[in-house]
């Protein structure tokens, strides 16, 4: 089954590009692959066994027997919830696509089909040369989709997004290879843990930059800003956490002396982002900007969980991992369905949108105050999980946890004031109506999600790990 | 193999590296690229009188083959090294290699 | 019972729902009926509740119930569940009654806003969170209660977002909300890190005391946050730019006094942090007189009840500071009854002259408007404390037990409070007097026009009767030289840590009595009759119009600072990184590129003498390693 989540959209891309198709049916096609997707998922979901945990639904071929190098897929608790994630916002992302009408929609559609497949690879393969070849095919669809159909500054933007991914992807190839010959093996589930802090810093500054952290984020603002809503969704709360996957699995599982050693300065530096990312959202002049920078900050928050390893902490950040994929990808969707009526983001010139727009008031109110984490909201019970496991590893990260919550409330309700409070702005005219009933059935699912974890969002932090209570040894989940 | 005639090994590795260092040294030193093709040629040279020597020597008759490989090889790359210079003649070039350097990155 | 503690808790929320997904598809009207219902139903299994508890023995008097794990972090847990005992009935009782008052309040001075609808649900939505604070049966749910009741806050005082001023005020409120949230948080990763958990009873493990200290410290945070209590009180005299059934509800009776529940349901720990114990005591002394100082020279009719809010809480702080926990509750309920009746009564006032709330602009509205002139001064003596209305019977014990709690600082809380009953006579009957004596001012004349007599009518003027009815005989309840069964209702919860002799409670009552009557004497000499004029002194004047500088301190402080951090940040350091790291990823790579060029002479020369001296080397290497 977990060959046929990755393969599924995988062939639908091929369907689509090469069969010829009027747009319609194209995008028709893509949605309901998508949609097939996601009920594949159900079915991996509803039949794994979270009692027992582990790794459930392997396939494994050898590859390169020499090597020891195979194609091995498989899920484990967590994974089951990431992947989820991916194919529910892919499938809002692709339906929103559809509905808005993108240019050349065949090629545009079969790009975002194969996007969707290789972000479920990264998170389901268990080889490493197999993790590192559906890191980098996330890059391809990516490159193409925001150099082409991005906004005015979009060739720079893509070129900075792609050289700083590709630094730090070949500082983990060299990494990967050469811990994957120091082990004979290329295995996630038969590789032994290293004490190199050199192989794992080469893990982490990969990671580090896609996630992004502080100071490696210098792509994200442009990539963010010039990518059309959907891929900028898809950016922010997908393939980011692709990034922290990747801490949790390789970097942490398989390093767990480095990750001690290096444990203070990663969470400075996580602890900086989130108190950076979160004063530059205050100020942030557009829309777009509050929404990137405080996924900058978010990214810090979910990295401080990974790398405080305990319960608390890793629980932590695998539900918050899934909310904000979650809250981000509606964000930007609706910044996406605001820009397009208003014709700008820049939040000088919008206001007053609530009168009269009851739809487009009650989701982004709702969105936003999940956002900012409101108590009784899934975020605040991932926060305060990250925020009570990094509490044991030091007093003042917590405290800096604190601050960025007084933060979050700031810049999200300024962000909400000034779209949809005070007198209406100048870019605002009467033609731009409310949310229509397609867009609302792309955020509202979205919105559905989020209250559902909500009210039970034990399902996440109790069926991610193994069920052995008090056990802080993330490398025993993955025996 | 019945005795060898003529003198030792050395006095022929002598001669060879002598032809060789002296062809170096009008490679490295001369600014006609006539002359340097010309000591090409007699660093090649001392370097098939190596091969003669050695397989004299050794009794392997590999190394007199190899020197015609050799002669064969130092044939084309004349032919080629000298069509160059005419060509360059006849489009009133300075025939000096210091000054040659259109191909610098 | 149990089921109609849910009933009571999750009433609301169904309305809340309802009303939201509803949308233009049902009336106004109808929202605001809906919303009523459901506060009434939330009161009816209030009372189930307690009535199931009274059938219980003292000991027996705590059910939780548990609906499911809400959350897990390894072996940490925390349930959706909710907690019966008779602090929560009590609280659950007036939270509920008075809300299901105010809500109905609501459907007549709402009516004719456009956005009704939405001003229903988000009431709706309010209690229910407010009905979940006091409810929990842990602390990270008292924790969501918390959160939720600050947003409906921040929803309701924004509700007229056409307005800058009633925007600002929301975020204002909650972003000082969202300082206590974070204190408070901290203070629970410090009891998940000593004790794995966050149930209420662990608050009585025992800790080092600076755990305790810091616990404690923690919780106060938050409840001075909520509390409007100094130094983080400068949210709420903005917060009246909601509609006024919102600052009666959430601004008087309720949600501000939900930091008093706070920490008489976590006295365990407060018990065991006696420095922090005496500090919110002593919070609460200062907030009293400086909110009664301030009150004196307001001149919107609720920015003055605002003020008496903040001072009438401060004496609950008092009360909880120096353990009279049954003390602070009971007073808890009669202010509930006495504000939301004073707020009501001003909102009637309000409504009948077009909105305007400058009490300049009032006077002489006794003839106009009698009844509703009998409910404010009903109201106003039982602010006042003067028997036998509500707040004289809870006021005073709460001074009795400041002088019970013994020492300097024990006389010096009870001398506060005596000065606060000064000034709250003094304060309460500067505006009783301003806007009801005297002859009708010119602009009561042109614009005044009475309730009408129909729904809309009778909405405002019944809840107002029965809160203007509690306020006369809901303080009979506790008298506490002679009866007292509230203090005994919630002693199995929370036993109170000092009892006043007769002669302290007797002698404050006196003491108490005298100065609000005196405070009501000068008021009048001044503003009744017309005999003394208020004494001018500039610099006092201007300290208290600006409300003794504390917003514009914190703007100084907290504001201006992060704003120009931010700003810093941004040019400093990001535009850096995000342009400069681009442009110098190119030119450096260009560069590297032309050094590494350099090697390529294009000489003939050059080439040959690289091979040369490698193969020169290399042979030198060849030989060694041989």
């Amino acid at each position: 089954m977990t060959t046929l989540l990755i393969c599924l959209p995988l062939a639908a891309a091929l369907i689509v590009w090469v069969l010829p198709m009027n747009p319609v049916s194209a995008g028709s096609l893509a949605l309901l692959a998508a949609l097939a997707e996601v009920g594949v998922w159900i079915q991996l979901l509803v039949r794994y066994d979270f009692a027992q945990g582990g790794l459930q639904f392997s396939d494994r071929h050898t590859w390169f027997s020499d090597l020891n190098v195979s194609y091995h897929v498989g899920v484990y608790g967590f994974s089951v919830w990431l992947v989820g994630l991916t194919v529910v916002v892919m499938a809002a992302t692709i339906a929103y696509g559809f509905w808005a009408g993108r240019e050349r929609l065949r090629a545009y559609m079969g790009l975002m089909l194969f996007l969707n497949g290789a972000i479920v690879g990264v998170f389901v393969a268990q080889d490493l040369l197999l993790f590192y070849a559906f890191f980098e095919a996330m890059l391809i669809p990516l490159y193409v989709l925001v150099g082409v159909w991005g906004g005015p500054g979009r060739m720079g933007a893509t070129l900075k997004f792609i050289l700083y991914t590709m630094a730090g992807s070949l500082l983990m190839l060299a990494s990967i290879v050469v811990y994957g010959l120091s082990q004979h093996t290329f295995d996630l589930t038969q590789i032994g843990e290293s004490s190199s802090q050199w192989i794992f810093l080469g893990f982490v500054a990969a990671f580090a930059i896609k996630a992004p952290l502080f100071p490696l984020h210098g792509w994200l603002p442009d990539a963010y800003r010039e990518s059309s809503p959907e891929v900028a969704a898809v950016l922010s709360g997908v393939v980011s956490k692709a990034a922290a996957y990747g801490f949790l699995r390789i970097a942490v599982a398989k390093f767990p002396g480095p990750a001690h050693d290096f444990r203070a300065p990663i969470l400075a530096l996580a602890a900086v982002g989130l108190i950076y990312g979160s004063l530059l959202a205050f100020r942030a002049p557009d829309l777009r900007g509050v929404i990137a920078y405080s996924s900058l900050a978010q990214m810090g928050l979910i990295t401080m969980g990974v790398f405080a390893v305990n319960d608390l902490g890793l629980d932590g950040s695998v539900l918050q991992m899934v909310n904000h994929g979650l809250v981000s990808a509606t964000l930007f969707l609706l910044a996406g369905m605001v820009e397009r009526r208003t014709l700008t983001g820049e939040l000088g010139r919008l206001g007053g949108m609530a009168r009269g727009r009851p739809a487009l008031a009650t989701v982004l109110l709702t969105t936003g105050v999940i956002a900012l984490a409101v108590p009784l909201s899934s975020a605040f019970a991932g926060e305060f999980l990250i925020l009570a496991g990094v509490f044991q590893r030091g007093w003042g990260w917590a405290v800096a946890g604190a601050v960025a919550i007084v933060l979050a409330a700031m810049y999200v309700l300024r962000l909400v004031s000034a779209v949809l409070h005070r007198d209406v702005g100048p870019a605002v005219s009467d033609s731009a109506l409310d949310l229509r009933p397609a867009e609302l059935g792309v955020t509202v699912p979205l919105l559905a999600c989020l209250l559902a974890l909500s009210v039970w969002p034990a399902a996440i932090t109790q069926h991610s790990f193994r069920g052995d209570h008090g056990a802080a040894d993330v490398a025993a989940q993955f025996k | 193999m019945t005795a060898l005639l003529g003198p030792e090994i050395s006095w022929y590795l002598a001669v060879s590296g002598f032809l060789f260092a002296t062809g170096a040294l009008g490679v490295l030193l001369r600014r006609n690229p006539l002359i340097v093709l010309l000591s090409l040629e007699i660093m090649l040279n001392g370097g098939n009188l190596a091969l003669i020597g050695f397989s004299r020597n050794l009794g392997d008759g590999g190394g007199q083959i190899f020197a015609l490989a050799v002669m064969a090889v130092a044939a084309s790359e004349v032919v080629v090294g000298l069509g160059l210079v005419v060509a360059l003649n006849r489009k009133r070039v300075t025939l000096d290699v210091d000054r040659l350097n259109t191909l610098r990155g | 019972m149990v089921y109609g503690a849910w009933i009571c808790l999750l009433s609301p929320l169904v309305a809340a729902c309802a009303i939201t997904l509803g949308g233009t598809r049902q009336s106004r009207r109808a929202a605001g009926y809906l919303a009523t219902a459901s506060c009434f139903v939330a009161f009816a299994g209030a009372v189930a509740a307690f009535i199931g508890l009274l059938g219980r023995q003292g000991g027996d008097r705590q059910i939780i119930s548990t609906a499911w794990t809400w959350i897990t972090g390894g072996s940490y847990q925390s349930g959706l569940q909710i907690l019966i005992d008779p602090l929560s009935v009590f609280m659950m009782l007036v939270v509920s009654g008075v809300g299901a008052l105010i809500v109905w309040y609501s459907i007549g001075y709402m009516d004719g806003d456009d956005e009704e609808r939405r001003y229903f649900a988000y009431m709706a939505l309010f209690v229910f969170s407010m009905l979940l604070l006091v409810q929990a049966g842990n602390l990270l749910l008292l924790l969501a209660g918390w959160g939720m009741v600050g947003l409906s806050s921040y929803l309701l005082i924004g509700y007229w977002h056409e307005r800058p001023s009633a925007v600002a005020a929301a975020k204002k409120a909650f972003v000082m909300n969202a300082i206590g949230d974070a204190t408070m948080a901290l203070a629970f990763f410090l009891l998940i890190q000593k004790g794995n958990s966050l149930e209420f009873g662990i608050l009585g493990g025992q800790f080092s005391s600076t755990v305790a200290n810091l616990v404690a410290l923690g919780l106060l945070g938050g409840a001075v946050a909520k509390s409007a209590q100094i130094p983080l009180h400068t949210w709420l005299p903005d917060a009246m730019e909601g509609p006024t059934p919102v600052s009666a509800l959430i601004h008087a009776a309720t949600m501000v006094t939900a930091g008093v529940y706070l920490i008489v349901r976590t006295h365990a720990i407060f018990e065991q942090a006696p420095k922090i114990a005496d500090l919110a005591a002593g919070l609460g002394a200062l907030t009293l007189l400086v909110a009664g100082l301030i009150a004196l020279v307001q001149v919107d009719i609720k920015r003055v009840i605002a003020y008496s809010t903040m001072s009438q809480i401060g004496y609950m702080f008092v009360g909880a500071g120096v353990g009279s926990y049954p003390n602070a509750m009971f007073h808890l309920m009669t202010h509930a009854f006495f504000k939301a009746l004073l707020f009501m009564a001003a909102g009637i006032v309000i409504h009948a002259l077009v909105n305007e709330q400058d009490i300049r602009k009032m006077g002489g509205l006794r003839q106009l408007a009698p009844k509703t002139y009998w409910a404010f001064l009903i109201g106003s003596l039982a602010l006042v404390g003067i028997f036998p209305f509500a707040g004289f019977f809870s006021k005073d014990s709460i001074l009795a037990a400041a002088m019970a709690h013994g020492g300097w600082y024990g006389y010096l809380l009870w001398a506060a409070g005596l000065i606060g009953t000064l000034l709250t006579g003094l304060y309460t009957f500067r505006l009783f007097f301003i806007v009801w004596w005297g002859e009708p001012s010119a602009f009561v004349r042109e614009h005044f026009h009475p309730l009408r007599r129909d729904v809309v009518g009778i909405s405002l003027a019944i809840p107002v009767g029965v809160l203007a009815v509690l306020s006369v005989v809901g303080g009979w309840i506790q008298f506490s030289p002679w009866w007292h069964p509230v203090e005994t209702w919630l002693q199995t919860v929370a036993e109170p840590l000092v009892s006043p002799e007769s002669w302290q409670e007797w002698l404050s009552i006196a003491l108490s009595l005298l100065l609000g009557l005196s405070g009501i004497a000068v008021a009048w000499s001044i503003y009744g009759a017309k005999r003394l004029a208020v004494p001018r002194i500039a610099w006092a004047q201007r300290t208290l119009e600006h409300k003794f500088w504390f917003d514009e301190a914190y703007d100084a402080v907290f504001y201006e600072p992060a704003v120009f951090f931010a700003n810093l940040l941004r040019r400093g350091i990001e535009e850096p990184i995000i342009s400069d790291s681009g442009r110098d990823l190119g030119d450096d790579t260009r560069d590297l590129g032309g050094l590494v060029a350099r090697a390529q002479t294009g000489l003939v020369r050059t080439y040959v003498l690289a091979i040369a001296s490698s193969v020169a080397v290399l042979a030198v290497v060849f030989v060694i390693v041989k």
